[in-house]
């Protein structure tokens, strides 16, 4: 019991350093993706099913010698952007991925086969190809569909609050998520995919959640002091991002299929800031604009 | 009143259960269906002849016809019905038993007529019209000629037994439709290279859809996807052709070739589509069932009539006059026709001949009706296969080529054998998360009744939303089992909300329970509210390939937030409450 009233107490007096650690996780963000941005011409890097290009997944057991398997490719289309992924289940190999840009169904094909480091069974394999015209309109109109998602979650939290300055915490809040999520998957090497826009849009929904637990129990009760009724909604919350947390890092951990894959990594890196951001950063400045506003009530 | 009468006499509780009953009805799980189900009936087939109708479009999987046993060899698996049909022979019948007739096939053979690069000699009978001086005068009288003329040498050679026309599948254990993700196949989808309007773009899909027919791929979906929900203005039109089990290079050419429409008599091009035709009668004063001739009784069933009438231009009248000049006639049954047919080509493929009547011979009409024939077992099937093979032909004659030109810009080709793994690796999936999840439950509440009705709630919404899906007619693909995945795993969260809410010993002094209950579906609505905000962008973005996981995903929160968590807040209260 000790640890724990020693962290609360750390989590009462010292809210505004923990809220100043998380700015700062922000801003790193921020800072990160600007210079992915400014070096590449990208935020994040895209898979082929947002910038166009051919996915060969063909299933096996056996390890075959990636390293070895990418320079014969690569040798054998020296114009075609080659990457090789190995997709396990559970950390058993179930199925080898290649993605490449800029080449053509056949052409990926036949070089696989004479690479001979990998077998390419009839029927088998799942080859999916996408334009790349037809990939940029997609992310333009993905990142507008995030745009629009980012603008009706902020006037429904405004309705649900009708409250200027706590809604925008919230709305601050879930953009951190997203920022500093897009940031992870980013450092992580990941590539994003159209599965991965769809679980940002998800995290949208699911980092909100427990803010406006924590924003409804903070303005709308009045049992206890503010920092009981933090603590108060912190164990509900937490409660539900872990069991989010643990069953969407299950299912990413076991699942087979590389869509699924993505979409929980997505949302398991999108929890954990989403703890930070909801119990420290929102937290810390709900706690601190309720404060300086009943120290100005006090002194009318 | 004893707990568990209480809990079944709850309306909330009742309403769950309503629910999940209707989820079930809609579902029809069938775990240990054995047989083969039938996809579709190639036209004109042996199965086809033999009285096996093609299932209605949009039917519910467990509806369709099951065979059960070919001549008495009981089929269970699609390798079976192979294995069977491997071992049949030229020119026997077979007896088809299914779920709910018997039929007789009459397997046919299969030749390969081939052109040599050498000619023969061939003695023709013609009749030409001549003038001759009879009695002093000069009377035209018809001559009946021999010719010789030259063709090019064929052979005929026996290759095997012609396809049944049965497109099949393993019978379904339920009606939930598996998305191309999960049972493999090929998907393509289209963008018109210009701007098209409604109607054009309805006539691209019917002719599309015209043409994968004509190829005898029968099982296909041809959907008009757009990026941008029709009131707020054009955004991008698709088309999507989803095609279960087709390879991918033969529907990728089929779709992408603009194609080509041309009638012949013998050699001779007499119009092609498109240009040649200026006006193809649609509406029922000259299109339809033939009044003079209507449906009448053959051999092992009924036959229809259908005509319409079109308009060439001057051009092609004289061309057809021309090449109808030098013909004969020939008494049918059915009347006075000429020796040849005018026949129909698709990019170079017969796909129809019709007869041409005896008084059109060498008149440059620009009126012609066009006829054929629909058979049917019954009466009823027959009349509609009559029209739709008169829709089928006025598609052509209208389209004939595509009227723009058509990009590929996505080709997916998705193999069997990983669909089938993802299914049960999905199922496998979830009961790992669902028990992740009441173990976390357990651990926090250290009540097994709380971790007990969490998963009773989540099964039941999955089921809601899987029997949601069977009745409205969704696939269940991948990115649909991330969004259910998505879906239960905020039902558990309100249903933490929910509990801590209701349970909490400091809100015990907060008011009764209802009151209580109140407070914690504050939380869920706005919750809620902002996950579906955030979905309904995306069921538009990205040309309807992400419709899936939104429409899931909000579908799920929906039936939760209406069914599950009422019915959840009543459990907790019964179980647990004061």
């Amino acid at each position: 019991m000790g640890i724990k009233a020693k962290l609360l107490d750390i989590y009462d007096k010292r809210y505004k350093g923990l809220m100043i650690f998380t700015i700062v996780l922000l801003f790193l963000a921020v800072g990160l993706l600007g210079y992915n941005y400014a070096t590449t011409g990208e935020f994040v890097k895209q898979g082929v099913s947002l910038k166009g290009g051919i996915t060969l997944t063909i299933p096996t057991d056996t390890e075959p010698d990636i390293t070895a398997l990418k320079k014969d490719m690569q040798s054998q289309l020296p114009k075609a952007d080659i990457e090789i992924r190995r997709l396990t289940e559970a950390g058993l190999l179930k199925s080898i991925i290649i993605e490449a840009s800029d080449t053509t169904e056949d052409d990926l094909k036949n070089a696989v086969i004479a690479s001979k480091l990998i077998e390419l069974k009839e029927d088998e394999y799942t080859i999916e190809s996408m334009g790349s015209t037809l990939g940029a309109s997609f992310f333009k109109q993905t990142i507008i569909a995030v745009i629009l998602a980012f603008l009706s979650m902020g006037i429904v939290v405004l309705i649900t609050f009708r409250s200027l300055v706590p809604s925008l915490f919230v709305i601050l809040a879930a953009t951190s998520d997203i920022l500093c999520t897009l940031a992870a998957v980013s450092l992580l090497g990941m590539k994003l995919t159209t599965a991965g826009v769809a679980a940002f849009l998800m995290l949208i929904g699911y980092s909100v959640d427990t803010d406006i637990l924590l924003t409804t129990r903070v303005l709308k009760r009045k049992e206890g002091t503010i920092f009981e009724r933090i603590v108060g909604s912190m164990k509900t919350g937490m409660t539900m991002s872990i069991t989010s947390f643990i069953a969407a890092l299950l299912a990413y951990i076991f699942t087979s299929s590389d869509v699924i894959k993505q979409i929980m990594i997505i949302i398991v890196i999108g929890l954990f800031f989403d703890m930070l951001n909801t119990w420290i950063q929102n937290t810390g400045i709900l706690r601190w604009h309720l404060e300086r506003k009943a120290k100005k009530h006090g002194q009318n | 009143m004893g707990k568990t009468k209480q809990l079944f006499t709850n309306w909330r509780i009742i309403i769950l259960i309503i629910f999940l009953i209707f989820a079930v009805i809609s579902i029809r799980p069938a775990f240990f269906n054995e047989g083969v189900t039938i996809k579709a009936v190639l036209k004109n087939s042996s199965a086809a002849l033999a009285g096996i109708e093609n299932p209605a479009p949009g039917s519910s999987p467990m509806s369709k016809e099951v065979i059960i046993s070919m001549n008495n060899v009981p089929i269970n698996t699609v390798a079976d019905y192979y294995g069977f049909v491997d071992s049949l022979d030229v020119n026997r019948t077979v007896r088809v038993k299914t779920n709910r007739n018997s039929y007789t096939l009459l397997t046919r053979p299969e030749y390969l007529i081939e052109e040599l690069n050498e000619t023969e000699q061939k003695i023709v009978q013609e009749t030409e019209q001549v003038n001759e001086t009879i009695n002093g005068t000069i009377q035209s009288i018809n001559k009946t000629v021999n010719k010789t003329i030259t063709v090019p040498k064929t052979k005929k050679t026996l290759i095997g037994m012609q396809d049944l026309g049965l497109s099949i599948m393993q019978a379904p254990t339920s009606n939930i439709r598996k998305g191309l993700d999960l049972q493999g196949g090929t998907r393509v989808l289209l963008q018109p290279a210009e701007k098209v309007d409604d109607d054009m773009m309805a006539t691209i899909m019917d002719n599309l859809q015209e043409r994968l027919n004509v190829y005898g791929l029968t099982d296909v979906i041809v959907k008009e996807i757009r990026d941008k929900p029709k009131i707020l203005g054009e955004g991008n039109k698709y088309i999507l052709v989803e095609i279960a089990g087709a390879t991918e290079e033969e529907v990728k050419d089929l779709l992408a070739k603009q194609g080509k429409f041309e009638a012949k008599i013998g050699d001779i091009q007499v119009f092609k589509g498109g240009q040649d035709i200026t006006y193809v009668c649609r509406t029922a004063e000259c299109s339809g069932i033939d009044p003079n001739r209507g449906c009448g009784k053959i051999e092992g069933g009924y036959a229809c009539s259908f005509m319409f009438s079109i308009s060439l231009t001057p051009e092609a009248a004289q061309k057809q006059a021309d090449a109808t000049r030098p013909l004969t006639i020939e008494h049918l049954e059915q009347g006075e026709y000429l020796s040849k047919k005018l026949e129909l080509f698709l990019d170079d493929k017969k796909v129809d001949q019709l007869n041409i009547a005896a008084d059109l011979q060498g008149r440059a009409v620009t009126e012609i009706a066009i006829s054929g024939s629909g058979a049917g077992v019954s009466e009823q099937e027959a009349m509609i296969n009559a029209l739709q093979s008169m829709k089928r032909l006025q598609t052509i004659l209208i389209t004939g080529s595509l009227p723009v030109k058509i990009n590929v810009v996505k080709t997916d080709n998705i193999s069997p054998v990983l669909g089938k793994e993802f299914v049960n690796n999905a199922l496998l999936v979830g009961i790992i998360s669902i028990l992740s999840v009441a173990v976390v439950i357990f651990i926090r509440y250290r009540h097994l009744k709380v971790a007990l009705s969490m998963i009773v709630i989540s099964l039941s919404e999955i089921i809601m939303l899987l029997g949601f899906a069977a009745l409205v007619g969704w696939n269940i693909d991948l990115a649909a089992i991330a969004g259910i995945i998505i879906a239960v795993g905020t039902g558990v969260d309100d249903q933490v909300v929910i509990t801590d809410e209701t349970l909490k010993k400091e809100a015990m002094q907060y008011g009764g329970f209802a009151q209580r209950l109140k407070r914690a579906f504050f939380i869920i609505m706005a919750a809620y509210f902002t996950t579906v905000v955030a979905m309904v962008p995306l069921v538009f973005a990205g040309a309807g390939l992400l419709k899936g996981f939104a429409l899931t995903t909000i579908a799920g929160v929906t039936i939760g937030v209406f069914i599950t968590r009422p019915a959840y807040g009543s459990i907790i209260k019964i179980l647990l409450g004061e």
